[in-house]
């Protein structure tokens, strides 16, 4: 770590702070009484203290099925637990491990963590009375409250929560068509064989990923600490044009690498580029404004609308489509110019390329009754209920709710599915309602993070009485020190 | 005071508009004008005023449209305030008309990402909802029987 740089980190911060009229003392003890619950969903201590208070249990007597034992599917488990007086709760999930904090993939891609700190056995988590079906569910009924798994097992349910995450698209690009599709966890090998153990392809999106991009990234390193013939090792970042996990996420490792690059003294002698499908940094103007600033500091270079659809592994070329707009012709009746959207294909060799994937359904959500059109599960973006079949509820990344593909979205998500399942079961109506908030603590360097928190007023929604748009030490204390156990022990506990 | 309108007109069959290329004037009394004047900032509140207005819809049926009675139309204009865009505005539209509507319907963050045509295709949908609400049916006026 840059204990220099973190110096003077902490001077500018205490400037900052005592411009405010506090001290690092007090700002860190704000931190870590409410800092660690609002980066998870801006809640505030009063609200967890309410959470304390003895629960009034619904009498309901419902059997609930929840497809999906991740962070969203367990969490909503343990909620219903605590406020249903004979739950009878199912989850169905194949996997025995679960990556409880997703985010911390980041820090592992960069030797901050090691990998087994960011997996969890799922058991370790069962809430108690709720039964675990170790298969996958291939098919959805809801016409018949059914579903069916891999093992062919037919499943009946009165009320169903999706909560199936999402998964990675590699198969899409041309040269990784044999990569298939991936999870967060569970068994990648096909992918990972397909990109190569030393190809300088990698991707966070991954558990195992997560430290393969580490092992390419110091291999890289290694190689811009020794260029000697003023070549510059190319260091490439993409960002699709789907919703992703987090849309941080991809200029994170960005600012990792550059981090440890620098850390090296081999930043000179390295290129960093940013490939996004988009024409901006951030949906927020705010902070894609203070990102663009970081960007130019940084002397990273970018080029907006530019999609990467293939890789030569051999020749360690991507091919990106760059597309871009040109003025058409008059328009008379809406008294402008037309605009033309052209595109071609453009092909960049790297040294290191991140690649971050399209995010999809997975096919037996999209191709199901319970899928829309576009793949997700069509909520009431507020009551987050099935738009059709009203005993079904989602949550998470497979619900078709703006920016909701966030821990910190999924914290404010599963109180609410937990309120509308009981209300639904009651024959009240819901009143709970999801707001949009959503956060993403944006590392910029080994030591910062700008906090990013919005809603969907298009604003930032800061839960700290700070500038939102500067970088700082203590958000990074609590991205590392505090989230982790915030998840495991509050959300999967049902209580925070 | 006079304010310039201009027109489209609905083909509900068609679900599409036709813009009539003339302009037509209109009278405002001292309250209209009062009102105008504070809201012809604001668009579509300026819009909703005289779409609620039945002075002003009396005048589209006495004097515009008289031989449209049951038909339906938008405002395409107000004194050079442009409302077209509800009625013509497709995915090659400038660049002007697509960022309004990305604010008007909050289309952000994750859909930035995506490409003119998906986010056109957005606006679309939810513009045909929007355009039903601008419509203004010319109804037959109902004289009560007093006797």
């Amino acid at each position: 770590m840059n204990y220099k740089y973190i110096n003077n980190m902490l001077s500018e911060m205490d400037k900052d702070l005592s411009s405010k009229g506090m001290t690092r003392r007090d700002a860190m003890k704000l931190a870590g009484i409410s800092g660690a619950s609002f980066m998870m969903g801006g809640s505030n201590l009063s609200a967890m203290e309410k959470d304390e208070k003895p629960i009034a249990k619904s009498g309901v007597d419902a059997k609930i099925v929840i497809v999906g034992g991740g962070l969203a599917g367990m969490s909503t488990a343990a909620r219903l637990t605590l406020n249903i007086k004979n739950p009878d709760i199912t989850v169905i999930e194949p996997n025995k491990q679960s990556v409880s904090y997703q985010p911390g993939q980041t820090l592992v891609a960069a030797g901050i963590w090691d990998a087994d700190e960011i997996i969890y056995n799922r058991d370790d988590f069962v809430p108690e009375g709720t039964k675990i079906i170790e298969d996958k569910v291939i098919d959805f009924d809801p016409m018949n409250n059914q579903v069916t798994t891999a093992k062919g097992q037919v499943i009946d349910y009165d009320y169903l929560v999706v909560a199936t995450g999402l998964q990675l698209d590699f198969e899409r690009l041309e040269g990784l068509e044999h990569a298939g599709r991936a999870y967060s966890i569970g068994d990648n090998s096909r992918l990972h064989k397909a990109m190569g153990d030393d190809s300088g392809i990698c991707s966070i999106y991954t558990a195992e990923g997560a430290t393969k991009t580490w092992e390419q990234m110091q291999k890289y390193i290694e190689k811009a600490k020794n260029a000697k013939d003023g070549k510059k090792v190319q260091f490439l970042f993409t960002h699709p044009g789907t919703p992703i996990k987090c849309g941080g996420a991809p200029k994170k490792i960005m600012y990792l690498a550059n981090a440890r690059l620098k850390e090296a003294g081999a930043r000179e002698n390295a290129e960093l580029i940013f490939y996004p499908n988009g024409g901006a940094m951030f949906g927020i103007p705010e902070y894609h404004d203070a990102i663009l600033e970081q960007f130019k500091r940084e002397n990273f270079k970018w080029h907006y609308r530019t999609n990467l659809i293939g890789v030569e592994i051999e020749n360690k070329i991507a091919i990106f489509d760059s597309q871009w707009q040109e003025k058409g012709p008059y328009d008379p009746v809406m008294k402008d110019f037309e605009v033309i959207s052209k595109h071609e294909k453009i092909r960049v060799p790297y040294d290191f390329l991140h690649i971050t994937p399209d995010a999809v359904a997975p096919r037996e959500v999209a191709e199901s009754d319970i899928g829309s059109a576009a793949g997700w599960v069509p909520v009431n973006k507020e009551t987050l209920q099935h738009i059709k079949f009203k005993n079904v509820f989602a949550l998470g990344d497979i619900a078709q709710v703006p920016m909701g593909k966030t821990g910190g979205s999924v914290r404010k998500q599963y109180k609410v599915v937990v309120d509308n399942l009981i209300s639904q079961m009651e024959g009240k109506p819901l009143t709970s309602k999801y707001g949009g908030y959503t956060v993403c603590p944006l590392i910029t360097d080994i030591g910062t993070v700008m906090l990013a928190e919005f809603d969907w007023s298009v604003k930032p929604t800061p839960s700290f009485p700070l500038d939102p748009l500067v970088e700082r030490w203590v958000h990074w204390l609590m991205k590392v020190y505090a989230l982790k156990p915030m998840t495991m022990y509050g959300m999967l506990s049902g209580k925070a | 005071m006079q304010v310039k309108f201009e027109f489209a007109i609905y083909d509900e069959a068609l679900d599409k508009f036709e813009l009539d290329e003339k302009i037509y004037s209109y009278e405002l009394n001292e309250e209209e004008t009062e009102t105008y004047s504070i809201l012809k900032s604001v668009d579509l509140h300026l819009y909703n005023f005289f779409q609620e207005s039945e002075s002003f819809k009396s005048w589209i049926k006495d004097e515009v449209y008289p031989n449209m009675i049951g038909g339906k139309i938008a405002i395409c204009d107000i004194n050079e305030i442009s409302f077209r865009r509800y009625y013509f505005f497709k995915v090659t539209s400038a660049d002007v008309h697509y960022e309004y509507f990305k604010k008007l319907f909050k289309i952000h963050h994750e859909i930035d990402w995506q490409g003119r045509e998906e986010v056109g295709k957005e606006i679309l949908e939810q513009l045909k909802i929007k355009r039903q609400e601008l419509i203004i049916e010319l109804k037959k006026d109902i004289v009560e029987n007093e006797a």
